[in-house]
């Protein structure tokens, strides 16, 4: 039986006559620009002080509202949201083929796919930015931006892109709307038909924030750090309404899911047997929840802070708030970030080693442990910036966080004890991101520490512990999602010469490159500078060459990956013998996923089928 | 059984090899000229030599999964014989030492090392020997003024800021963001962080605050000889950040009372 909503009234009509009407990107850009300049031109002339400029800072702030009200306006949601709210009859109709990824649609699959496709915009573009930054720190001088500030731009972007439209989007966004849904037995997602909206905020912020320095290079990096933003140059505008409506869609995406796992289980699919990713789904979505609206009040007052102009976060009003505020959400946003790697390592380690999750409770509880110690340790962030007596307790609960976090090694190693574990490569990808990510567990034990942090705070150490954290912990994971998922995705099946000369191309790489940032830390290079004393240089030097060898290592898994989408060879529905309800679709799936709602009967991770069981 | 005592052997050699090349790399910090550096190098160590056996163990597990526990190539067969849903020993034995390891490193050297480093101050304080150094940290520039000497802004011969420091003697750096050659402009300034990367740590500058850093420099060291010994601004303030340092020396008693002489010859002439 479907459960899919009748989003759509069939009028009978042959499916070709909508494609008269424009492309549906295209009708967005054209809106989007049509509601900029209408907007801008509206209170250009409603606030016509003989100092501003046809565009000023205000005009522009609600000029990019009615830009990105265009552009969601014309991606199709006109049609099929706003008119049908006022009473006029419903003229949409999902759209079938590769069109339908170019528009505004209801199928979670497809939203899936819209936001992976987006996140992997952002990831080269912040990518790219990344390998700017390391072609100017080759040299000890300025060479390749012509002055400073293009460089901490560049900073800003990369740092702005990758965290709030890749590392927080791709694993949620992405896989989570594509495969939560499937996961849970459910045709639908509970909010289809926001999701189909907020998807398109992903593309709007990206572009937001990248050509934010048309309007002048700020130089904050991506934290937006108070009063040096109320003085930067007015791009710093966009980087807070690209963000703001970046943290829109994920905030979105967090509610869709919790409503999804929470009410959309397919009948028998208790608590305890819910699949370890929607677990992992659910924490990092009530942690979206709970700390998204707190940041995104933050830079609201930040951008009011600059247009009107105020005097909040400056001396006579107080430079931490903005801080303390931003690290605020700021580190719970790294668990965003790494929750669901740590719930994926959970979900692919027993189908990988045909053998049962070990100790999956207190999986469940570093899960949730996690989440609600997260918010506990944002001042850490702040140990050199804080005075001294303030640092203890946030140095006790920084440690302790180290404890459920464990709890994903704990029963991810007791898994793999006497498994029988394929090595392909989703496996090597998830053990690569296991150590990846001990290290960056392992050098967080020296941050918190506050007579080394001392010495540590601001330096390449801190880059190469969050690299290592982030790159290491989200990035192989996904990779490894990627490579897991792509029969499903695709119903095709990678060639394993191929992939793991990939995979073992970036972890070389990704080694090679971040674990020097710890010694160049402790050597004396500190953040945010492209001229630095003359004695890191040939260290630099050649850091660059690893990091650029890094970038060509994840074009190549995703060139491979897209290519192996389209011509790869053909697969069974369940290569891997996975027991989880997405594999019991048919790969790739259908529109409506299930036929008959599947009724759970036991949980996804026992493999002592056929085995007598040792106690 | 037998894999278990395999790897526990493994494991303890293993660790024992890494923890003999902690001990080679173990000065980490490369240059320790205060005693406040050499606390914090002896925390870092510490940590460093705890979290070695944990690297191990998991490091070791993973290399397990490459090699004992993956499936051999002509293994067409299905689920691993083994199947266990939990193990209690393990589990009990995994949550009590990561309990007692955390808690352990927050007493020691957590709080042990912050109170040392606030006893260490509370003394300096007291000691009738402190040097006091205000810092003014504005965009893009460090200012030092010596008030015991009346020294109102201490230049080297080109005009640039200096920091210059008596060895073996208590400092106070008093860290400001205005100073005496400008009028107090609310919107002026941003936060900088005063960084001697030999010295150990690192103090935010905060508009409208003032804050106390505190320091014991035990080597004699210059910027020319050695790069760590430099005042480098370690947050980011704007696009003159990276040019924000200036030189600095850690001299004798006696050099240092020459050069106090030398400054206020300077100050009196200008």
């Amino acid at each position: 039986m479907s459960s899919i909503p009748q989003t759509g009234v069939d009028t009978g009509r042959p499916l070709t006559r909508r494609y008269k009407r424009m492309a549906p990107v295209l009708r967005g850009l054209l809106w989007a620009l049509i509601g900029y300049m209408v907007v801008d031109m509206i209170v250009a002339f409603l606030d016509p002080g003989p100092t501003h400029s046809l565009f000023n800072l205000v005009s522009l702030t609600f000029a990019w509202v009615g830009g990105v009200v265009g552009w969601t306006l014309g991606i199709g949601t006109w049609e099929s949201v706003v008119r049908p709210a006022f009473g006029y009859p419903m003229k949409w109709k999902e759209t079938v083929g590769w069109r339908r990824y170019f528009e505004y649609s209801t199928n979670h699959k497809v939203i899936g796919i819209q936001y992976m496709v987006s996140s992997l915009g952002g990831f080269i573009i912040a990518g790219t930015a990344a390998m700017l930054m390391r072609l100017q720190l080759m040299d000890d001088r300025m060479w390749f931006f012509p002055y400073s500030k293009y460089y901490l731009v560049t900073v800003g972007i990369h740092g702005t892109i990758m965290m709030f439209s890749v590392a927080t989007v791709f694993m949620v966004g992405g896989l989570g709307n594509y495969l939560i849904p499937m996961m849970v037995g459910s045709n639908t997602s509970a909010f289809s038909r926001l999701s189909g909206v907020s998807v398109w905020f992903v593309p709007a912020g990206i572009l937001t924030v990248a050509f934010s320095p048309l309007l002048g290079a700020w130089t904050t990096g991506w934290r937006g750090y108070e009063p040096l933003a109320s003085q930067d140059g007015s791009g710093i505008i966009y980087y807070y309404l690209g963000v703001f409506i970046l943290l829109m869609s994920s905030l979105i995406v967090a509610a869709n899911l919790v409503a999804t796992i929470v009410f959309r289980r397919a009948p028998g699919l208790t608590w305890n047997r819910l699949p370890m990713y929607a677990w992992g789904m659910l924490a990092v979505s009530f942690l979206n929840l709970i700390w998204i609206p707190e940041i995104m009040m933050t830079f609201v007052m930040a951008l009011l802070d600059k247009i009107v102009p105020l005097p909040m976060f400056q001396s006579t009003g107080s430079p931490l708030v903005y801080l303390q505020m931003f690290w605020l959400f700021g580190h719970p946003e790294v668990y965003i970030v790494v929750v669901p790697a740590l719930a994926l390592w959970m979900e692919i380690i027993p189908v990988m080693g045909r053998k049962t999750l070990f100790a999956r409770q207190w999986g469940v509880i570093g899960l949730v442990f996690v989440m609600l110690l997260s918010g506990m340790v944002w001042a850490h962030h702040l140990f050199p910036t804080q005075q001294n007596a303030t640092i203890l307790p946030f140095s006790f609960f920084t440690e302790m966080i180290s404890i459920p976090t464990g709890f994903a090694f704990m029963v991810s190693i007791g898994t793999m004890w006497k498994s029988k574990m394929r090595l392909n490569t989703p496996s090597i990808l998830i053990m690569m991101s296991m150590f990846n990510f001990l290290i960056g567990g392992l050098t967080g034990v020296f941050l918190a520490d506050p007579a080394v942090n001392m010495q540590l705070h601001d330096t390449f150490f801190v880059v190469g512990h969050f690299h290592y954290t982030i790159i290491g912990g989200m990035v192989f994971s996904s990779f490894a999602a990627m490579y897991y998922y792509l029969p499903k995705f695709s119903g095709r099946m990678y060639n394993e010469k191929w992939a793991q000369l990939g995979v073992y191309w970036i972890f070389l790489a990704f080694n090679a490159t971040f674990f020097q940032f710890f010694i160049l830390g402790l050597r004396g290079m500190n953040r945010w500078v492209p001229v630095y004393p003359a004695y890191l240089r040939a260290q630099n030097f050649e850091v660059s060459i690893f990091a650029f060898l890094l970038g060509f290592g994840f074009l190549y898994n995703i060139i491979y990956i897209i290519y192996v989408w389209r011509r790869g060879e053909k697969v069974d529905e369940n290569p891997w013998q996975s027991k989880t309800l997405e594999w019991t679709t048919s790969s790739p799936p259908a529109d409506i996923s299930f036929e008959e709602i599947p009724t759970v009967t036991e949980g996804f991770y026992d493999y002592s089928d056929g085995v007598s069981t040792e106690s | 059984m037998k894999d278990a005592v395999k790897f526990g052997v493994i494991w303890v050699i293993l660790s024992a090899i890494l923890e003999w090349c902690v001990y080679l790399v173990r000065h980490m910090f490369y240059t320790t000229a205060t005693i406040q550096a050499v606390d914090g190098q002896h925390a870092a160590d510490f940590i460093f030599y705890v979290v070695t056996p944990i690297f191990a163990f998991v490091v070791l597990m993973l290399i397990f999964g490459f090699t004992q526990f993956r499936r051999r190539r002509n293994d067409k067969g299905g689920n691993s014989p083994h199947q266990f849903r939990t193990n209690r020993a393990f589990v009990g034995i995994w949550i009590g030492v990561s309990l007692v390891v955390n808690l352990f490193l927050f007493v020691h050297p957590t709080a042990s090392a912050m109170e040392n480093y606030w006893n260490q101050s509370v003394e300096y304080q007291k000691s009738p020997n402190l040097l006091v150094v205000d810092v003014y940290a504005r965009q893009w520039q460090w200012m030092y003024s010596y008030p015991q000497y009346g020294i109102a802004n201490a230049v080297n011969s080109a005009g640039n800021g200096e920091l210059v420091l008596p060895v073996d003697r208590p400092v106070q750096f008093v860290l400001r963001s205005y100073d005496f050659n400008h009028y107090y402009d609310v919107e002026a300034d941003v936060i900088h962080s005063f960084w001697i990367p030999a010295f150990g740590w690192k103090t935010d500058v905060i508009p409208g605050e003032t804050r106390y850093e505190y320091a014991y420099p035990t080597e004699l060291g210059s910027t020319a000889e050695n790069q760590m010994f430099r005042v480098q601004c370690a947050e980011v303030c704007g696009p003159g950040h990276p040019y924000m340092y200036t030189g600095m020396k850690v001299v004798t008693a006696s050099q240092f009372s020459a050069w106090i002489q030398k400054q206020k010859k300077l100050q009196s002439s200008s």
